[in-house]
């Protein structure tokens, strides 16, 4: 149960067909998700998409209507929450405000039977590793938001859990505060081979921390996949816009050649890969940084409305005819552009995102 | 902080005076009837009141009925304030209402209505006797059982209002937190939700046990004058014995066990809530 143990205790989780209903509104139906043992994955969507709901029927804080968890082979689906072995770190951290930070850390020993005595030295070496060991005897009220949370976690690890759960784990904290933590933990887990699910809806965090990311929308996983093919090939335009900014052109497809088709948009003839018949409406997406100034592929020319020099990049922000906006991302710093000039934009078919979208 | 005066403080003054006034003053000139006898200043009722072992009885049996109403209202308060804190919108208005209302119905009519419902041909008993568990009638009404309950609950707002504030304050999650670190329900219960609700818990006791050592009303309707109380021997020293010395000594017990209550209560809310 200490936390030296090398444990290769955290397995592999299952969740499918999950559904839930709150007073007959659907929130979540057929959810499947699966994480791979070791592995570090994100929940990542807006508010109110049902990561905290999913969160919680894995935990078996909440049960779900249908659907069966299973963690390491074991069907865990009708387990109370205390008898899963999966660790929670709340929003808010919910450490006992009547312990103190050692008596909260040794909480999780103490309710699977360990005496009071025996709990010394593995809660020792938990707070040790989250660097809170001088705090040991304090109440947790006098800790600032980033030591409860690493007592917190401190708390969730120490007594060995097969899946470690954390719902918006830093969303509490401070921007400079948040990267130091997400580092830590990162690394803290990763060092212990914990498997380990995040929930956020702030995307850069979920990049950051884990190994792949499950993009929610409306109960439902839009797409489950690594950050980097998450980031350059999102499967939806909902994962497109949430994962990463993108210029949005939505055209109509005029014709096809092969696989790549041109589309008529306010921007003039565009071409991208896509399944897309002719007369379809499509979204096409670009990321900022794939643009280039001067032509190619894709060529537009357009009017700039604004230039944002900041420092590790510049920022262009191109108008065309109607609302339709493009952003191009250059590193470093360039000068050379002002506002109302005419400029030339220009990028590849294969860095063209395309959806087909309803007329 | 300078030595001008608080101004907000000022505006105790009233609340202060009237409370020396109308509250203090009085019981000072109990405390003061109680020690002056004939021979001068003594302690001389009270040496009489506590060889007294008749008064000892009573003085015991008035602790013991306090200590058990408040244990009753206790059990079935406790678990009314969790319901009612996870009630919402038109439940919470009827469980509120349902603790106010009979306060505002005073004691004598809820005391009554006891009283009609222990009595020999009264509710219980013919219901008793319906459903065939007695033949005669069972003697409820003057016991002391039939006290405790008629006590217990009429005090029990008391005792739910306190547990209720705690309770809906009260993080939901940290008994989820609990659970997930693998505290099943018993654990759960006895060490995050009773810690947490103590201080309501004491509260409530502390009113609930303060009203039941100096309650006559309740005593008086339902056990009448067979078995005594303290309020009840002091209304009788004052009202039929005009022996007004006794009376005030007897209020004067009655006012120590009181302090003693609310000192010792606070003390232990300060401790419980020290540690939160
Ligand atoms: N206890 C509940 N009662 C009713 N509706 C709920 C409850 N919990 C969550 N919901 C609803 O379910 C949806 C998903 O909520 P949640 O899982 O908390 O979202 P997220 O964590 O992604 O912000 C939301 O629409 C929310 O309003
Ligand atoms: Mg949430």
């Amino acid at each position: 149960m200490a936390l030296d143990q090398a444990k290769p205790t955290s397995r592999y989780l299952e969740a499918w067909g999950i559904g839930k209903s709150f007073k007959g509104t659907r929130v979540m139906s057929d959810l499947n998700f699966r994480v791979d043992r070791g592995e570090l994955v994100s929940l990542l969507g807006p508010s109110g998409c049902g990561k905290s709901t999913l969160l919680r029927i894995i935990a078996g804080l909440l049960e779900g209507d249908e659907g069966s968890v299973v963690l390491g082979g074991r069907n865990i689906t009708r387990f109370p929450a205390h008898k899963r072995n999966v660790s929670v770190v709340f929003q808010n951290y919910a450490l006992f405000p009547h312990l103190t930070v050692a008596e909260n850390v040794a909480f999780g020993l103490r309710a699977r039977g360990v005496a009071k005595r025996a709990t010394g030295a593995p809660v020792a070496e938990a707070l040790s590793l989250v660097r809170m060991s001088e705090f040991a005897d304090r109440p947790t009220a006098a800790l600032s938001g980033g030591q409860q949370q690493r007592v917190a976690v401190a708390r969730a690890l120490v007594v060995g859990p097969d899946l470690l759960l954390l719902d918006e784990p830093f969303s509490a904290l401070d921007r400079k505060l948040r990267e130091t933590m997400q580092v830590e933990l990162k690394s803290l887990l990763l060092d212990r081979g914990i498997t380990a699910i995040f929930v956020t809806h702030d995307q850069e965090e979920a990049m950051g921390v884990s190994d792949r990311i499950a993009v929610m929308n409306a109960g439902r996983i839009e797409q489950f996949a690594d950050p980097s093919t998450l980031y350059a090939r999102p499967a939806t335009p909902f994962v497109m816009d949430f994962v990463g900014l993108s210029t949005r052109i939505v055209g109509t497809v005029t014709s096809r050649d092969g696989e790549v088709i041109t589309a008529e948009t306010p921007f003039g003839l565009l071409k991208a890969r896509s399944a897309a018949p002719a007369g379809a409406r499509v979204l096409l997406g670009v990321r900022p940084e794939l643009i280039e100034v001067g032509a190619g592929e894709n060529t537009i020319s357009s009017t700039l409305a604004d230039v944002m020099v900041l420092g590790a990049k510049t920022v262009l922000h191109g108008t065309a005819e109607g609302e339709d906006r493009v952003l191009c991302e250059l590193s470093g710093i360039r000068s050379g552009f002002a506002r109302g000039q005419e400029i030339t934009l220009g990028w590849k078919i294969e860095d063209t995102l395309a959806y087909e979208v309803p007329a | 902080m300078s030595g001008r005066i608080d101004r907000v403080a000022l505006l105790a003054v009233p609340g202060l005076a009237y409370l020396a006034v109308i509250y203090a003053l009085p019981l000072l000139m109990l405390l003061a009837k109680s020690i002056q006898t004939a021979e001068g200043i003594s302690f001389s009722e009270y040496r009489a009141f506590f060889a007294d072992d008749y008064n000892i009885r009573v003085l015991l049996r008035t602790l013991r009925v306090a200590a058990l109403t408040t244990l009753l209202a206790l059990i079935f308060a406790y678990p009314t304030a969790f319901v009612m804190s996870r009630a919402k919108g038109p439940w919470l208005t009827v469980f509120l209402v349902a603790m106010v209302l009979p306060m505002s119905l005073g004691v004598v009519v809820k005391a009554f209505a006891w009283s009609i419902l222990f009595r020999a041909n009264g509710f219980i008993n013919s219901s008793l006797q319906w459903i065939g568990l007695t033949e005669k009638p069972v003697r409820m009404l003057f016991t002391e059982t039939a006290l405790v309950v008629g006590a217990a609950n009429v005090f029990l707002p008391f005792m739910v209002l306190p547990i209720y504030a705690v309770v809906r304050q009260m993080d939901r999650a940290l008994p989820e937190a609990a659970a997930s670190l693998g505290a099943g329900p018993f654990f759960r219960f006895f060490n995050v939700t009773l810690p947490l609700t103590l201080p309501g818990v004491v509260a409530g006791s502390a009113f609930t046990f303060s009203m039941a050592i100096s309650m006559y009303v309740i005593p008086s309707l339902i056990v009448g004058e067979r078995q005594q109380t303290l309020s009840m021997l002091i209304a009788r020293s004052f009202l039929y014995l005009r022996n007004e010395p006794l009376g005030s000594t007897i209020s004067a017990v009655l006012l120590g066990i009181a302090i003693f209550v609310v000192v010792f209560s606070s003390w232990l809310a300060r401790r419980l809530g020290a540690r939160s």
